[in-house]
């Protein structure tokens, strides 16, 4: 065999894993009142202890987004629209990915870590001899807690980016508040809403399994702990990025259904 | 499932397992009775561990029978296997806590999850659990706040929390002081005679290998080379076992210092050793050659150059599993 055939089953292997376990995790959320305090431990770390990052994440992209296109606009005398642009663009892109990105960074390298070092260390064999489902006792809060608390960051991160953006138009284009606002009001219905919801949940949950499924094949000690944290970014990031493809595509598509063109 | 009067407790019939390509059980043969206290010996990276992870279906073979009191548990599926596990508690080479509960909360983690017991018999319990390893004080710590040893009576206390039948230690007393070590030895006695316990140990250390074990196994090239009672594997007519149990240091340097700094004495004392430690012939010999040569400089203060010499070489290649790696760096 060769190293290629090896990465490419290895590969599959690993995504028929980690489905695998996102199913088996899915299907202990009925557990979820018995795990209440591993879970909530899961929203407290994931959620809270990750606010003001994406906070400040998303704030400066709202105000960089309004600079840039506040240069654009500014040569057709539109300014004014500063607030439609950053609004669709933060409620249905930025906000649902850069949040994403700040919480792989920030919870999916330590969540792959962690689990990592319980494989390492016996935890994970532990609990299977005392008959405790590792899919039930680690994974599923996890899963559950970022599946939550990331499109509650989300909402959260495009509203400040939102108002980050607000801030610069008002101060450094000179954009009148209230027409930022009106404007603003126009750049999302409730569909491009819930799609921004629906994109972060989809990101969360890809991420959170991801994480636990590098986590729970690590071996070979600390080296493979790095890896499985190492593997988890790049592996999430990808998926990320092309499951939104994927999802702005459809988007698109429902978007013409709607209007009646499909 | 088994009417629990079979006389033995794990038997492995031809149990062979082949691992990233190497033969780690090469028809594996054994049988550990109920209520004893068997022990594995056998050099690192061999694959004990490996058998360990058989008999509690963590691995499965690639051909053979293992049979846990009568229940042939190779076929068995997932959750046959879960109910199978409840007759066994486990002490991991490093205790294997659950890095985000206290000690307490490790212990009582087996009750929680298989009884329905009132808060207050579960506290009972780990508290008559964590008496009996010494760490009721530390009941609030966190494993990552206590040492090794502690991590290890800690994972003991877990392990026996459901009164199992059978317990398996992997290597109880490696990375441990020699005082806390032989408390572990004292404890897994008392399993045995109090309890009634099944137990089985894989150990590196063969002073507690004497004083723990009814039958001693000796685990060589993926199958069992000896198995016997302490007395017979001491006496040994197997070089292979031989070479294990006294460390390899036979015959490497000379004969009389080198049984000095092996048990840790002057020639002069060595007829005060207690028996059991060496066999009497070896003690005999080791005095005469005392009373023969002529004391040398140095002696009991051995130089540096010396003592490397009479470090043995690796037996054999140790395996570089981070695995092997026991306690915390
Ligand atoms: N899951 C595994 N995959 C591949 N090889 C393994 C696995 N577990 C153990 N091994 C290998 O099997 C051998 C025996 O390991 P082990 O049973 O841990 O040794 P020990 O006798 O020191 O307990 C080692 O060489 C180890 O590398
Ligand atoms: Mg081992």
């Amino acid at each position: 065999m060769n190293w290629k055939d090896n990465a490419v089953i290895n590969a599959v292997k690993g995504a028929g894993y980690t489905l695998v376990l996102l199913l088996e995790a899915l299907g202990h959320v009925t557990q979820f009142w018995r795990r209440r305090r591993a879970i909530f431990t899961q929203m407290h770390v994931i959620g809270t202890q990750s606010l003001p990052i994406t906070c400040f994440f998303m704030l400066l992209i709202g105000m960089v987004f309004a600079l840039q296109t506040g240069i654009e606009f500014a040569r057709f005398g539109q300014t004014n629209l500063v607030g439609l642009v950053i609004v669709s663009a933060m409620v249905r892109e930025l906000g649902p990915w850069m949040t994403a990105f700040v919480l792989i960074a920030r919870v999916g390298s330590s969540m792959a870590a962690e689990i990592g070092s319980m494989k390492v260390a016996e935890e994970i064999d532990a609990l299977e001899v005392m008959s405790i489902n590792p899919s039930s006792f680690v994974v599923m809060p996890r899963v559950v807690g970022y599946a939550l608390m990331g499109p509650a960051l989300t909402v959260v991160g495009t509203l400040v980016g939102i108002a980050g953006g607000g801030i610069v138009a008002n101060l450094q284009l000179g954009v009148a508040w209230a027409d930022y606002l009106r404007f603003a009001e126009r750049g999302a219905e409730p569909l491009d809403i819930y799609w921004g919801l629906l994109k972060s949940l989809v990101f969360s949950v890809s991420a959170a399994a991801v994480a636990c499924s590098n986590g729970m094949r690590t071996s070979g000690g600390a080296v493979g702990v790095g890896r499985a944290s190492r593997n988890t970014v790049v592996i999430a990031l990808t998926l990320v990025v092309f499951f939104n493809y994927l999802l702005t595509s459809f988007y698109r598509m429902v978007k013409l259904f709607v209007a009646g063109v499909l | 499932m088994s009417a629990g009067s079979y006389e033995i407790a794990v038997s492995f019939t031809d149990v062979s397992k082949k691992l990233s390509g190497r033969q780690i059980l090469d028809h594996l043969n054994f049988e550990v009775c109920k209520g004893e206290t068997f022990v594995i010996i056998g050099y690192s990276g061999t694959g004990k561990s490996v058998t360990l992870r058989h008999m509690v279906g963590l691995m499965r073979p690639d051909e053979g029978s293992i049979r846990i009191e009568g229940d042939e548990i190779t076929t068995m599926s997932r959750h046959e296997l879960e109910i199978m596990r409840r007759r066994f508690g486990v002490l991991f080479q490093s205790g294997a806590l659950i890095a985000w509960l206290t000690l307490f909360e490790n212990v009582e983690l087996p009750l929680l999850e298989h009884t329905k017991m009132s808060k207050k018999k579960r506290a009972e319990i780990v508290q008559q659990k964590l008496e009996i390893v010494n760490l009721w004080q530390d009941r609030d710590k966190y494993p990552a706040e206590i040492s090794g040893g502690m991590k290890k009576r800690a994972g003991l206390a877990r392990a026996i929390a459901l009164d199992p039948d059978l317990v398996l230690y992997d290597e109880p007393s490696s990375g441990l002081d020699p005082v806390i070590a032989n408390e572990i030895d004292k404890l897994i006695n008392r399993l045995r005679d109090e309890h009634g316990m099944t137990q089985i140990v894989v150990t590196h250390d063969m002073d507690s290998a004497y004083t723990i074990a009814n039958r001693i196994a000796m685990f060589h090239k993926g199958s069992m080379l000896q198995i016997g009672t302490p007395d017979e594997i001491q006496t040994s007519s197997i070089p292979e076992v031989q070479h294990f149990i006294t460390g390899g240091k036979e015959g490497q340097v000379s004969r009389r210092s080198n049984t000095a700094i092996i048990r840790g004495m002057a020639p002069g004392m060595l007829s005060q050793r207690s028996a059991e430690a060496m066999d009497a012939k070896e003690a005999e010999e080791a005095e005469a050659a005392v009373a023969t040569e002529e004391p040398q400089e140095g002696y009991v203060l051995l130089s540096e150059e010396e003592a490397a010499k009479s470090e043995s070489p690796e037996p054999e290649p140790r395996s570089l599993e981070p695995e092997e790696s026991h306690e915390n760096p």
